[in-house]
């Protein structure tokens, strides 16, 4: 955060402020803001946008979903047609060239951005979401529970998960909910190492006991009391999440559990047309993993702009 | 300006250490904000200089800019640091190396972490050693017989060991035994003490005080404990904001304060003795500037009680007082000190007498509690039996390890008691897990915790943390609920604008008084305060121990207050006990507690208590470590410590609870007689 | 440390109890027929029954469960429903190619990465560390298989440094495979280097704030004698056990890296078994990579416990 050098507004931004307690300890503000959450939210908007990581990793990952919202009605040729010739190199008209079957390979790419984007980040939510909820009884109740389910998620954790992701797949068909839900599923137990961690921590402070001396439900103390104190890391796992997921999506449909062929999926584009890098027709390949490598790196700057953030706060 | 040059009394080329008009700034977002603002002192060979002041005045940096080594963000803008007539500031880094090498070492708070937790304690001595040149061979015996000078018993032994296998102690000899391996010219201490218990505390000032004067270093000590400075310095300076207020002789400046500051912050410790009975403890009004405000005449002139328009206008210069030229304060009217002192209000506060008041608020009777650790049974109360009375404060003292926190634990049903232990509140069992008290209960005991910053959760509002304490605890809801909690918050002093801030947004002193505040949502009968001060500094403290005061005095709760403060525990404790490995070892009045007879432990423990006033004491110093409580000594558990020891009885049998006066119990075998006989002379050797 | 072995072997065996568990209800409890899927839509139905028979696929479920269990822990794999040949026969010889190919991966990887955290931490927030961590992310943030077609475009191809086809033929020297195994061992060091880079920053700054290291710099040691004696050692633990982590998931990313360099590793194996269901193969390469995924952290375990004794001694208590 040194590449701030703007002053803050007024001094109340400074008591608010991190960094500035690690030096002053306690020494109350003379004129605080009134509704303080709004203010920190804003502190927060006001680093981040600051970071040029951040601004690439938006700009990329709106193109995409600008892609994936709008889709043919953008594309400058069909995805699917099969009316040009086949194997054309990068040219005007096609400006990243056509594949086997005479296919815009740029319609293509363009398109394939709806099927990552409309699973991706719902699996990262639902596997964030069920990670919270198990890794918040594991930290909190401890005692048998979480002897019992820090096992099974150990378990988990040695499963290669592309691999436990295809096995499912294939057993279940590679509808997208599936792919979604297997996703989710699979992202559940390492969201919940994470959630127990912090809410370990945290439930060793004192205003747990207190909330106990009064008489709170365990369910109160958990997510009213312990909850807000720990999304920090719950929003780092969860734009962190979503990146995995782009990359765990795109890897199953590479090796072939992703949608069915004619859909312009980029794992799939790269798994029909590999082969060929061979005999020299790269574009056809490259596009496609270079825009899966795009979204993902895109995401990932942003994970790691917000992660920043919240940890200096 | 005129500041640097009229400090600096002795020429900086004799002194040890001359730091001359320092300033030091951190860079905050891109802005230097000031830290020191100008500071000058000069430490002579073999003499001790401390520096004391209260948290963020910049002590540490101070410390730290003196031998060069600032967080990165920190800056030197302006002066120097001579040590030893070499200019520190303008060093290279190969210099600066050499520099701390061999003339300047540091021992800083926390000796567990100070070392490397990776390697042999042997192998860090050693590596002190070879890094001024000496072999293997030499470094090894040098380590052994600095080890030795630290008053380590069997230092083979200890140099086999990692780090996290010695006790504090230890450790902090260990490292004060590295810090000496050069020998010195600089000796710097940052706060070496904090974190030790009280009887290990007096024995590691002892070691700096002998050691400090055999090998002829200069020290500079920081600590904001006023009593380890003035056992310890031949002169201090005081800080505030950045500068030097005021310096002179340690006893001299602590007894006859001639800086404002000073007058205050010595007039918030309850000294002398003094008691709740006899007055309020004064507070200093408003709070430290943050570092980086504009400062441009006097620091303390938003908080000085005598300033005048001279103060608003003309930056005061540091100037003498009297005429030895060893005394100087930064202030244009050191003339109105003596009225400022004179004026000292006295507000008694109106306290409950006993006999008013019912007896048994609270009753514990035989209770103890055996943790279970794998395969060991640690037993952390052991058959305790204490009584409160309505209105009553109750101090328990002990050091770590005494079982006081459990204590109070097994008293809030947080931790449940042992089979056979009852805990009843106005003479009725409670169930011992806090579920499973009545709402009735779990109104009438309420807690204030040590640190607000673990009590008070951080993000709801301060409105929220009262507003719920008041709903569950008093079944109050809506509109009323909210006119509770405003009045709530007026009563302990918090403003409106208070209750819409987060916790953080708070000063250590709001926060503990909105941890207050909740705890007396529901008009408590009885509320246990773990260490609620010993976060804060001492003029905060002052305010917290008078709202405690007054609390009671309006609404007749009882307190149980647990600290290692002694201080504090006199002020406000109507009767003490004192805990030793889970046990009570001695009960009663305060006054009986602190004139005595004692039992041996609390002996030592009052006379481990370095005093801001300075009283000379017979010294009692314990040897060895406090047992674990795992595997306590045999008969009398404080015998293995006990100076006044009966061999052949003490390690048999452990000694009951008895009266040895009315309202007074001691567990000790030595009769009565033989211990205020004992306790009238010192003890040989 | 023996009792601390004991444990840790102890809990090795209940995960892999129940990852086997796990691996068995994907594949039996999950619907479908085996028989049908095994043989085809077209095979007649007695067939399908016949063969399920064999298999033991139409016993109750608890029935298979018990027989499954008693087989994993006799480390009998069982035999392929599609070669017919030993489960143990196929596994084994592709987890021996798919590790040579991570250990090459590995050899690529490790001192650079940890090179490159040590050196950006030292620079913290300049730009050699921005560029560091950047690098970081994006490479560990591309899925293998793309980087592996990139190099097979670039180098295999356009430039002709290394081969399209990595199995190499019999007979080849251990050094003549170099030339077959370089590019997707270095498909799989170029995902790795972001993890292990950016995990010994992090290690390295958290021991540069450490008080150790200001008592050393105290002492009057240069700031390399510091690195050297005091930081390393410290900062290095959570290093090894990312690696170690990374282990497990270098043998699930091996799938897309070997399917790309038509690399007949583990990967392969593995995803033919999908294909064709051969469910006595899936589960026991499954329960293999757990098994080295387990192994490798507890090495890395006792590794941190030989490099920190607090860790060593207090278990050993």
């Amino acid at each position: 955060m040194s590449d701030l050098e703007q002053p803050p507004a007024d001094p109340d931004e400074v008591i608010s402020s991190p960094g500035i307690d690690m030096f002053v300890p306690g020494h109350a503000p003379t004129n605080a803001p009134l509704n303080e959450r709004k203010q920190a939210r804003r502190e927060n908007w006001r680093l981040i946008r600051r970071r040029p990581a951040f601004l690439f990793g938006v700009f990329i990952l709106t193109v995409w979903v600008i892609c994936a919202l709008l889709g043919e009605r953008i594309t400058p040729h069909d995805p699917l047609d099969f009316r040009a010739g086949s194997h054309l190199s990068p040219r005007w008209e096609f400006p990243f060239g056509t594949d086997a079957t005479g296919r815009d390979v740029l319609s293509r790419v363009m398109a394939g951005a709806r099927d990552v984007l409309r699973i991706a980040p719902l699996a990262a939510f639902l596997g964030v979401l069920f990670g919270v909820i198990l890794g918040m009884l594991m930290g909190y109740l401890r005692g048998w529970f979480d002897t019992v389910a820090s096992r099974i998620v150990e378990a988990f954790l040695a499963l290669p998960v592309v691999l436990i992701a295809l096995l499912a797949v294939t057993t279940l068909g590679s509808s997208s909910w599936v792919v979604t839900g297997v996703v989710a599923a699979l992202f559940t137990p390492i969201v919940a190492r994470t959630v127990r961690s912090a809410v370990l921590a945290e439930r060793d402070l004192d205003y747990v006991t207190s909330a106990r001396l009064r008489g709170e439900s365990n369910l109160f103390i958990m997510f009213r009391e312990v909850l807000p104190n720990v999304m920090g890391p719950i929003v780092v796992e969860l734009t962190v999440r979503v990146g995995y997921a782009v990359f765990t999506v795109a890897t199953l449909s590479f090796i072939g559990a992703g949608p069915p062929p004619p859909s312009p999926d980029w794992g799939a584009q790269v798994s029909e047309n590999y082969n060929s890098i061979i005999s020299g027709f790269w574009w056809t390949t490259f596009f496609p993993a270079a825009a899966i490598a795009s979204l993902v790196i895109a995401v990932n700057m942003i994970a790691d702009s917000v992660q920043s953030v919240m940890e200096a706060s | 300006m005129s500041s640097s040059a009229d400090s600096t009394t002795t020429t900086a080329v004799a002194a040890a250490l001359a730091v001359e008009d320092l300033e030091v700034a951190y860079t905050v977002r891109g802005i230097d904000r000031a830290v020191l603002r100008g500071v000058s002192f000069t430490v002579a060979p073999g003499e001790t200089f401390g520096l004391v002041g209260e948290s963020g005045c910049g002590k540490s940096t101070s410390a730290y800019a003196a031998l060069r080594y600032l967080p990165s963000n920190g800056k030197i803008l302006k002066g120097r640091v001579m040590v030893a007539g070499n200019d520190v500031t303008g060093m290279t880094t190969a210099e600066l190396q050499a520099f701390r090498a061999h003339d300047a070492s540091m021992v800083y708070q926390d000796p567990a972490q100070a070392m490397n937790p990776t390697l042999r304690v042997g192998r860090q001595i050693i590596e002190s050693f070879t890094l001024l040149g000496q072999n293997k061979e030499q470094a090894q015996a040098s380590a052994l017989e600095a080890l030795r000078k630290v008053r380590i018993a069997d230092p083979a032994r200890v140099m086999d060991r990692y780090p996290f296998q010695l006790s504090g102690g230890m450790q902090q000899r260990v490292v004060i035994a590295m810090a000496l391996a050069c020998n010195p010219k600089l000796l710097v201490l940052d706060e070496p003490t904090t974190g030790l218990d009280a009887t290990v505390e007096a024995e590691v000032l002892d070691l700096v005080r002998v050691l400090s004067r055999e090998s002829g270093a200069a020290v500079l000590l920081i600590a904001h404990n006023l009593g380890i400075i003035r056992a310890l310095c031949d002169r201090v300076g005081v800080m505030y904001a950045g500068k030097i207020v005021e310096e002179g002789p340690s006893s001299e400046v602590f007894d006859n304060p001639q800086h404002p500051y000073t007058v205050g912050l010595l007039r918030s410790l309850p000294r002398h003795g003094v008691r709740k009975t006899e007055r309020a403890l004064t507070t200093i009004p408003g709070i430290l500037p943050l570092i980086g405000t504009e400062l441009p005449t006097c620091v303390f002139l938003d908080r000085c009680p005598i300033a005048s328009d001279l103060c608003r206008t003309v930056e005061p210069p540091f100037v003498p007082v009297g005429t030895d030229g060893t005394r100087f304060t930064r202030c244009h009217h050191p003339d109105l000190i003596a009225e400022m002192k004179e004026d000292l209000p006295v507000v008694p506060i109106s306290v409950l007498a006993p006999s008013e008041t019912q007896p048994d608020v609270l009753e514990l009777s035989h209770v103890s509690k055996t943790f279970r650790q794998r395969n060991l049974s640690v037993p952390a109360l052991v058959d305790v039996e204490l009584g409160l009375s309505e209105g009553e404060t109750l101090g328990i003292v002990g050091e770590s390890g005494s079982g006081k926190s459990t204590l109070a634990k097994a008293m809030l049903g947080i931790e449940t008691v042992d089979a056979g232990g009852v805990v009843s509140m106005g003479g009725t069992a409670v169930p011992s897990p806090t579920g499973s008290r009545s709402a009735e209960n779990k109104r009438s005991m309420q807690m204030v915790f040590q640190n607000p910053d673990s009590a008070l959760n951080r993000s709801w509002s301060v409105r929220r943390i009262l507003m719920r304490s008041v709903q569950k605890l008093t079944g109050i809801k809506g509109e009323e609920a909210n006119k509770r909690v405003e009045a709530l918050a007026a009563h302990l002093r918090l403003t409106p604008r208070h209750l819409d801030l987060k916790p953080r947004q708070l000063s250590g002193g709001l926060k503990q008084r909105v941890a207050i505040a909740r705890a007396f949502a529901g008009d408590p009968r009885i509320v246990v305060c773990d260490e609620p001060t010993s976060a804060l500094d001492v003029s905060v403290q002052a305010a917290i121990l008078n709202l405690l005061a007054d609390l009671q005095a309006e609404q007749k709760t009882s307190y149980v207050f647990i600290t290692h403060d002694m201080g504090v525990v006199r002020y406000l404790a109507d009767r003490i006990a004192v805990m030793y490995l889970g046990r009570i070892q001695e009960v009663g009045p305060t006054d009986d507690v602190f004139n005595g007879p004692n039992h041996p432990y609390t002996e030592a423990l009052l006379s481990a208590i370095p005093s801001v006033d300075g009283e000379e004491k017979v010294r009692i110093r314990l040897d060895g470590e406090i047992p674990s409580p795992a595997n306590p000594p045999s008969g009398c558990v404080f015998h293995p410590r006990c100076p006044r020891v009966l061999v052949g009885v003490c390690e048999v049998s452990e000694p009951p609870l008895r009266e040895v006066s009315p309202g007074h119990s001691m567990r000790c075998h030595i009769p009565i007689e033989q211990l205020i006989e004992l306790q009238h002379k010192p003890i040989v050797g | 440390m023996r009792k601390f072995i004991l444990q840790r072997l102890a809990s090795i065996v209940v995960t892999l109890w129940l990852l086997a568990t796990i691996v068995f209800m994907l594949v039996s409890v999950l619907p479908g027929d085996v028989g049908r899927k095994v043989l085809g839509p077209t095979a007649p139905k007695e067939d399908v029954a016949a063969f399920n028979a064999q298999l033991g696929t139409d016993k109750p479920l608890f029935e298979q469960y018990v027989k499954s269990m008693k087989r994993v822990f006799t480390l009998d794999f069982g035999t392929s429903y599609q070669t017919r040949s030993s489960v143990s026969d196929i596994i084994f010889p592709a987890l021996g190619r798919s590790g040579k190919l991570a250990v090459l991966a590995f050899i690529f990887t490790i001192p650079i990465s940890i090179f490159a955290g040590i050196y950006a931490a030292r620079r913290k927030d300049k730009l050699a560390d921005r560029v560091i961590v950047n690098a970081g992310l994006a490479s560990s943030s591309i899925p293998e298989f793309v980087t592996a077609a990139v190099l097979l475009a670039v180098f295999a191809v356009e430039l002709g440094w290394g081969k399209a086809f990595a199995n190499p033929p019999d007979g080849t020297s251990l050094f003549g495979q170099l030339e077959y195994l370089w590019l997707p061992a270095m498909a799989m060091a170029i995902a790795y280097f972001g993890y292990i880079a950016r995990m010994t920053r992090a290690g390295v700054i958290t021991a540069l704030n450490a008080d150790y290291t200001r008592t050393a710099t105290m002492k009057g040691m240069s700031s390399s004698q510091v690195m050297r004696r005091h930081i390393l050692r410290n900062a290095l633990a959570p290093t090894i056990t990312v690696i170690s982590v990374q282990i497990g998931y270098l043998i699930g990313a091996v799938i897309g890296v070997e399917r790309v360099f038509n690399y007949s590793g583990l990967g392969s194996t593995m995803l033919g078994a999908v294909g064709a269901h051969d469910v006595p193969v899936l589960q026991g390469a499954v329960l293999l990579v757990g098994i080295v995924y387990m192994l490798s952290t507890l090495l890395a375990d006792l590794l941190i416990a030989f490099l920190n004794p607090r860790v060593r001694l207090e278990t050993t208590r």
